[in-house]
């Protein structure tokens, strides 16, 4: 008995070294925080905007090949590359050589499936932008900012913050609901973790981004048009979201609002932007501070230095250097051997005489067909150089693989476009003088030739939309509007799998939802014809 | 004490020798049946406390003897010897096996050992006389091809660490790494910075054995981090006597082969070839492909190789220390140069290992303290480039003196390069300097105490230390190709440090008591492991927008456990384990992270019942069954999930605001719920010996699932900070069969020869995967993003998802042309099928050992049936369009002449046809060695040897080597060399 006692008094002294408090192990690392520390200072907030901001840009914290999504190429998943692709690449626009890029190839061949990766990447990426957005306003209540005692001067700010992170969470859902046509619909007040957003259709995500930038457009936190910090969310941007939502309201949902499309744009005239003096300084690598700073409303930003990605103008710049030119040196990068070229019809847009001198013409067509019969074949087919790693004053960029020019996601041209289009389109608000002088103004920057008001037709618009904004993630949703992107009515190089183009079916002009969004969220139904 | 042994000393010294008849016996011990040496007999003077034991030799030397003194010969597993001796100067005594004592091979369990004979799990133990002879620089290698449903998979580079898998691992997303416990220390399974691998730096030399838990009632004892199986590595002890053993090794390495590609003269060929195709297709084309071959004739493949050579030596010191502390020292150094230019390894260590008894053998301490100092050369693989690289071209260009007179494709004559061309790669093994070093220090020191107040108990203590260093700097030639970035030639200037510690306190009690017929053995303890690293990395401090340097500190991982096991041992006949641990990890959150992981297991000896007890062709016949449950941990980076992390961006992830960038912060992808991922293993397996114990072996079947699987999973998207991330669904399970033989063929004095031979089929199986969605996995070369393999439910891990190739009537491949397997009338993404997979159906391996006389010859051989490989290197080179690369030229596949393809086209890649059975034979060393028993008149013996280490691989897999990882995706591997082996062994 003695000697069990002694043993059960050494087995206690043994096990007493146990720690099982160590067990509560927190982040070290000055790169990783929980939310409370990370909040516990007043700068925090400011960073944390940019996180949300950032994500337009950034595919992960630690890199451009970093991401916090996944199911898709942490470079390729970057917000805008995604766009570009689902935008342009399916279209008259593009082509990309290296087919094996998983989900290139179906886009471009107007052939995808709901396991197209590309597609999980934009929607992915999207609704990590509404989640960001979430956990922003959640981080943010006043409740929060009291309990951590937060300064009045920060607070003044986080309310500018938050309406801002508004702005985005509405872009996020218009990109969607422009695409795919539906949406999980999670908001602030939903938790985190594996909440199933209920399915919200394209009228409900409408009505839902309207209510919420109508809101915001009469709210004093949001910035004044062009009055804000670069690289910020003003009304600026809100009305342009209204805007195209109206603008395209007659193809989404049958009913025309090209009035209301012409009310923002008009604000937006009226916000005090101003056309770049030279077209291509939108697309430089200083196009945040040469002219083009008056002229865009809101860019996706790159940097070869603090901001690296895989964006649409490092794939556009790189992948604008030939295969038989090797210009990367003119363009301010290494290049990507070819990577992309333009489809026949493209070239025909620039065919005429009178764009000899056009600035938005920049097709290199020495030594190539036009047409391209093997994908893969990257000598055939015209190439372009409209996006450079120059500056205005010719300088380079930071970086020859990561470059520095901003990707115009709006800009003035855009909106002086619309305004003619909807003037033909019927619109009231806007004359048929301004619409032909916001077409001429366009091609009198560009030093081309202007058109007579008879010249000036929906057609006329389309192609002319194709002229300048080629490349800008406009494309698609223009054929759409214009009922030319499915059907026979257009075909184009590859469009349905075939050389010269094969008419595909309507459903093609919603994308399908990602078969593993669905899968993870029940709630969502696949569009009709996937 | 000092003063009597002296006094003693003195009254020694006056006796005259001739009054005691005082003399020194020497002898040797050998097996009866083979004629061989046995190291480690006892040789005691009966009824005296006078004691030696043999040598690795068999021979011993016994002082101080008189006429008449018995002295009795003992060894495990043989019969005792007694004899009288009579003045002899040296004896030669054969001792005859015990067959009924053969299986009293003690086996490492965790926290204490089992007899063999005794053990109810899935056990196996390989000892220093069965370890793999040649050219086994890293630990792993002593044991490949010899346990059945362990596989091991090295890779050509020096000091390579290896892909180990036991019963193929349990995980599909987390980790399916093996536990290794060193002398009790789990060790961390992540390569350090500098090193090569996470047991390099273990000197195979020092190892006494390496047991192999397989099954969950074996390795459920090691709970949260058993489910893929556990390696234990026990050390060598100390020696009573002293010992010195030296071993030599000298290498010489060779390229075996190459992967088919043009020679230079075929390749102009080709190049006409394809020149022709080009104007078929367009008559006007400017395009003139000839135009662009160089005059030279170089194998790219034989320039990025040189010989590999190897010197391994190590030296072993055993003895007493201070007539006290049975102690050894091993020292070793190894040199190994690898195949690609430039690389190499190197390791000196040094081993200590102290096990002195106290209070009248009460207390037992054993101490192992190892230091080991790697010094690396790197060499990034250069094989894709050496692969496509034109022939026509010369290595050297005398005239480019701005890039180290190497050949680059250059816009104007030493100066830029041009756009988008390919990278001499001799020149850039040559170019960077790589190294890394690596210094280490582990080791555990273990009390084993004897409770005098409460003898059936002991209480042990076990506390372990591993601390490694490592660095590593990177330096490009500022006249380099590859150090010209953003047009200028900058070089590469990169330092990455990372410094690691890991702690661990066993602590137990075992209770020993045997009762009439029931003999119980009962083990509790409690055990406390903490994991800490931090590492540092400059990135390239040449380069103006590389990442800014950072230092990363990662939070410690904790493990907090408890545990217990039972042995009951009925009538010697009916065994029963019970092992329980309960742990806690810092992974997890207080709601979760306590595991419980049972098992339990029953063993019936056949052998003892009296049906068999008299059988003359069974010598020994258990069956085991057993049972348990087991853990897994490991996700990687994925790092305090259950809590609300935010992550702040590097210098090149901030966003601008106004002028001002600010670095992003980002919350992390949260899971509150994460748990264990727990896997169920059921066991059964019979032991049998026949004849005498002649031919032993083991027939296993096992199964096992794994539920909660830690998955990557995609998420309700917008819910969480990802649209995937860890969770716990799905189930994968595996089952399995193995068999092992050990055959005594022939035996007796002069002649004999042993041979091992093993089995292992097994199949892995998902079952559930989250979502019920299948995961696209196995990134691939050519394209960015690109898979070609898939998680699905009802199918392997990591199957091959491809497109059916179609053929023309002559059976050609249709280039472009491929199945419409879903009869939409579309061949898209859907139109994907599994097609086989990278696990073999079955593998083998076969030892064999033949002595005589002085001579030694042994082989072993490894072999698996119906493993597959993609060959990425085809399917993304092997097309005649990329003879032009972009405005150069560039090498392809021959297997371009079999295919004919111009173009990958969409879906090229993906086809079918690049898969291939890569099914092989390989005879991964022979060995021809010639023992002197008494060389230096007796005084030492020698043992030299030649071999040659990967002899031979017989395949039918077009590719390089048909033994990969990567899950079977073979885009260009460190190709294993073929190496001539010298060796000498010296023992004094």
């Amino acid at each position: 008995m003695k000697n069990l006692f002694k043993l059960s008094y050494l087995a206690v002294a043994l096990s007493v070294l146990s720690c099982t408090n160590d067990l509560n192990t927190v982040p070290k690392d000055d790169d990783l925080f929980l939310s409370d520390d990370f909040f516990a200072t007043e700068a925090s907030y400011k960073q944390g905007l940019a996180g949300v901001y950032g994500n337009l840009s950034l595919t992960g914290t630690t890199g451009a090949g970093s991401s916090n999504i996944s199911g898709i190429d942490a470079g390729t998943s970057q917000y805008g590359r995604c766009l570009w692709y689902m935008q342009d690449l399916s279209t008259d626009e593009v082509i990309w050589s290296y087919e094996n890029d998983p989900g290139t190839a179906d886009i471009q061949r107007t052939n995808w499936t709901a396991s197209n990766p590309i597609f999980r990447g934009m929607y992915g990426r999207a609704m990590f932008q509404v989640a960001l957005v979430n956990e922003y306003l959640r981080q943010t209540t006043d409740e929060k900012l009291n309990s951590r005692g937060v300064s009045a001067a920060t607070k003044a700010n986080v309310q500018k913050y938050r309406a801002e992170v508004r702005v985005l969470r509405a872009l996020a859902y218009y990109h969607i609901m422009d695409m795919f046509g539906k949406a999980a619909f999670v908001t602030e007040n939903d938790p985190v973790g594996d909440y199933r957003g209920p399915q919200y259709d394209r009228q409900q995500l409408f009505n839902f981004i309207q209510s919420e930038l109508l809101a915001l457009e009469n709210d004093s936190n949001l910035a004044n048009a062009r009055a804000n910090e670069f690289g910020r969310a003003d009304k600026g941007l809100a009305w342009m979201i209204l805007a195209k939502m109206y603008l395209n309201n007659q193809s989404y949902f049958g009913v025309a609002k090209y009035n209301e499309c012409v009310t923002y744009c008009n604000k937006i005239v009226a916000g005090g932007y101003s056309l770049a003096t030279s077209y291509r300084h939108n697309f430089m690598a200083d196009s945040n501070t040469n002219s083009a700073k008056n002229e865009i409303i809101f860019p996706i930003q790159s940097d070869g230095r603090t901001t690296q990605n895989y964006g649409p103008t490092t794939v556009i710049i790189n992948g604008e250097v030939g295969s038989i030119e090797g210009n990367g040196a003119y363009l301010g990068v290494g290049g990507w051997g070819g990577a992309l070229r333009v489809r026949k019809e493209f070239g025909d847009k620039f065919a005429d005489a009178s764009f000899a001198n056009d600035a938005r013409k920049t097709l290199i067509t020495a030594g190539r067909n036009p047409i391209i019969t093997t994908i893969s074949d990257r000598d055939s087919g015209y190439v372009i150089t409209k996006f450079t790693n120059k500056t205005s004053t010719g300088a380079n960029g930071s970086d020859q693989g990561f470059v520095d020019t901003d990707f115009p996601l709006f800009r003035l041209a855009d909106v002086y476009l619309m305004l003619s289009e909807c003037q033909l389109r019927g619109a009231t608000g806007v004359t048929a003088t301004d619409a032909l002088g916001y077409v001429n103004s366009l091609r009198t920057r560009a030093n081309g030739q202007t058109i007579a008001a008879g010249n000036l037709t929906l057609d006329f618009i389309l192609d002319e939309r194709l002229r300048e904004l080629h490349w800008e993630a406009h494309r698609r949703q223009d054929l759409i509007r214009f009922g030319k992107f499915t059907g026979g009515s257009y075909n184009w190089a590859w469009k349905g799998n075939g050389v010269t183009g094969i008419a595909i079916p309507a459903f093609y002009n919603l994308y399908p939802l990602p078969a593993e969004s669905i899968a993870a969220n029940p709630n969502l139904t696949q569009n009709t014809g996937y | 004490m000092k003063t009597i042994y002296k006094k003693l000393l003195f009254l020694f010294l006056l006796l005259p020798f001739s009054v005691l008849a005082q003399s020194t016996l020497s002898g040797v011990v050998l097996d009866k049946t083979s004629g061989q040496p046995l190291p480690g007999v006892n040789v005691v003077v009966s009824g005296s406390s006078k004691g030696v034991a043999t040598d690795f030799d068999g021979k011993f030397q016994l002082s101080k003897v008189v006429k008449g003194d018995k002295i009795v010969f003992s060894f495990i597993g043989f019969k005792s010897e007694t004899i009288v001796y009579s003045n002899q100067t040296s004896i030669s005594v054969s001792l005859q096996e015990d067959a009924n004592l053969l299986n009293e091979v003690v086996v490492q369990v965790g926290y204490g050992t089992v007899k063999k004979k005794d053990a109810t799990g899935s056990i196996t133990t390989v000892t220093t006389k069965d370890f793999n002879k040649g050219a086994n620089v890293t630990a792993e290698n002593l044991l490949n091809g010899r346990v059945a449903g362990l596989s091991i998979n090295t890779s050509g580079a020096p000091g390579s660490g290896s892909e180990i898998r036991i019963r193929g691992g349990a995980s599909l997303s987390a980790s399916n790494n093996p536990l290794i416990v060193i002398d009790g220390l789990p060790v961390d399974n992540n390569t350090s910075v500098g090193a090569t691998s996470i047991i390099s730096s273990i000197n195979p030399a020092t190892i006494e054995s390496i047991t192999v838990l397989k099954d969950a009632s074996a390795t459920a004892i090691y709970g949260s981090r058993a489910s893929n199986g556990v390696i234990i590595i026990t050390t060598k002890k100390g020696g009573k006597n002293l010992e010195v053993e030296y071993n030599f090794q000298l290498g010489i390495g060779k390229k075996v082969n190459q992967v088919s590609v043009f020679s230079a003269d075929e390749y102009r060929n080709i190049v006409r070839v394809r020149q022709n195709q080009i104007v078929a297709a367009d008559p006007s084309t400017g395009v003139n492909l000839p135009n662009l071959l160089g005059t030279a004739n170089t194998n790219w493949q034989d320039e990025i190789y040189k010989t590999a050579e190897m010197v391994d030596q190590s030296l072993t010191v055993k003895g007493s220390l201070f007539n006290k502390i049975p102690s050894r020292l091993t020292l070793g150094k190894t040199y190994q140069e690898g195949l690609r230019l430039t690389n190499q390894f190197e390791r000196n260590t040094v081993g200590l290992a102290m096990n002195p008894s106290f209070l009248k053998d009460n207390l037992k301490v054993r101490l192992n303290a190892n230091y080991s100092n790697e010094k690396n050369r790197f060499a990034d693989g250069v094989e894709g480039s050496a692969i496509r690289f034109d022939p026509t071209q010369p290595v050297y260009a005398p005239a480019n003196t701005n890039y180290g007179g190497y050949f680059e494709y250059l816009a104007t004559p030493n100066g830029a390069p041009i756009t988008n061309g390919p990278w001499n790669p001799v020149a850039q093994l040559m170019q960077t300097h790589d190294h890394g070093t690596y210094k280490r220090t582990y080791g555990n020191l273990e009390l084993d105490y004897k409770l005098p107040f409460f003898p059936q108990v002991r209480a042990v203590v076990n506390v372990g230390y591993d601390n490694s260093t490592g660095d590593r700097l990177k330096t490009v030639d500022r006249n380099s190709r590859s150090a010209y970035v953003n047009n200028v030639l900058r070089g590469v200037n990169e330092t990455q440090s990372e410094t690691k510690t890991n702690r661990l306190f066993d602590s137990y009690l075992v209770y020993n008591k045997s009762f009439s017929s029931l003999a119980v053995e009962a083990t509790a303890g409690y055990s406390y492991q903490k994991f800490q690293r931090e590492s540092y990395n400059s990135f390239n401090v040449l380069n103006p927008n590389a990442e800014a340097p950072d230092v990363t500190t990662y939070g410690d991982q904790v493990l907090v456990s408890f545990f217990g096991r039972t042995n009951l041992t009925f009538k010697d006949k009916y065994l029963m384990t019970l092992t329980y641990r309960r742990d806690g990890s810092s992974v997890f959150s207080p709601e979760n992270r306590w595991g419980n992981f049972p098992s339990a297991a029953l063993a019936w000896k056949l052998k003892e019942e009296s049906f068999l007890k008299s059988s003359k062709l069974f010598s020994d016949l258990k069956l085991r069954l057993g049972w348990g449950v087991t853990g897994q941990q490991e996700m990687g980076d994925a790092r305090f999930l259950y809590l609300e992390p935010y992550s702040t961006g590097n210098s090149n992830s901030q966003y601008v605001f106004g002028t001002v960038p600010y670095s992003v912060a980002v919350p992390n992808f949260r899971n509150v719920n994460i748990k264990w991922e727990e896997t169920t293993t059921m066991n059964v397996g019979l032991d049998f010996g026949f004849f005498n114990n002649r031919l032993t072996g083991s027939v296993e079947a096992f199964s096992k699932v794994s539920k909660n699987l830690l998955s990557y999973a995609a998420i309700s998207d917008g819910s969480n900070f990802s649209n995937a991330g860890f969770q716990n669904i799905g189930s994968l399970s595996s089952k399995g069969v193995e068999v092992t033989l050990n055959a005594a063929i022939v035996k007796s004095t002069n002649f004999n020869w042993n041979v091992n031979f093993n089995a292992t089929k097994f199949e892995r199986r998902i079952d559930e995967l989250a979502l019920n969605s299948d995961i696209l996995t196995g990134g691939i070369g050519g394209g960015t993003g690109g898979t070609i393999q898939i998680h699905s439910q009802g199918y392997t891990p990591n199957s091959f998802y491809v497109f059916k190739q179609l053929y023309d009537v002559n059976g050609r491949p249709i280039q472009g042309a491929y199945a419409d397997i879903n009869g939409d009338g579309i061949v898209n993404n859907s139109d994907r099928y599994i097609k086989y997979n990278g696990d073999p159906n079955m593998t083998f391996g076969f030892a064999s050992n033949f002595n005589y006389k002085n001579l030694d010859f042994s082989f072993n051989m490894r072999a698996s049936l119906g493993n597959h490989i993609y060959n990425n290197i085809n399917s993304v080179s092997a097309y005649y369009s990329l003879v032009q690369n972009n405005t150069v030229l560039g090498n392809v596949p021959t297997s371009v002449l079999d295919t004919n393809f111009i173009q990958p086209g969409s879906l090229g890649t993906q086809s079918d046809i690049y898969i291939e059975n890569a099914s092989f034979l390989r005879m991964d060393n022979v060995t021809l060695g010639y023992s002197f028993p008494k060389w230096l008149d007796g005084k030492a013996s020698l043992r030299i040897s030649a071999g040659v280490q990967n002899a031979f691989v017989l395949t039918k897999y077009s590719g390089l080597d048909p033994e990969i990882t990567n899950n079977g995706i073979d885009n260009t591997i460190y190709p294993r060399p073929r190496t001539l082996l010298f060796g000498a062994n010296i023992k004094f």
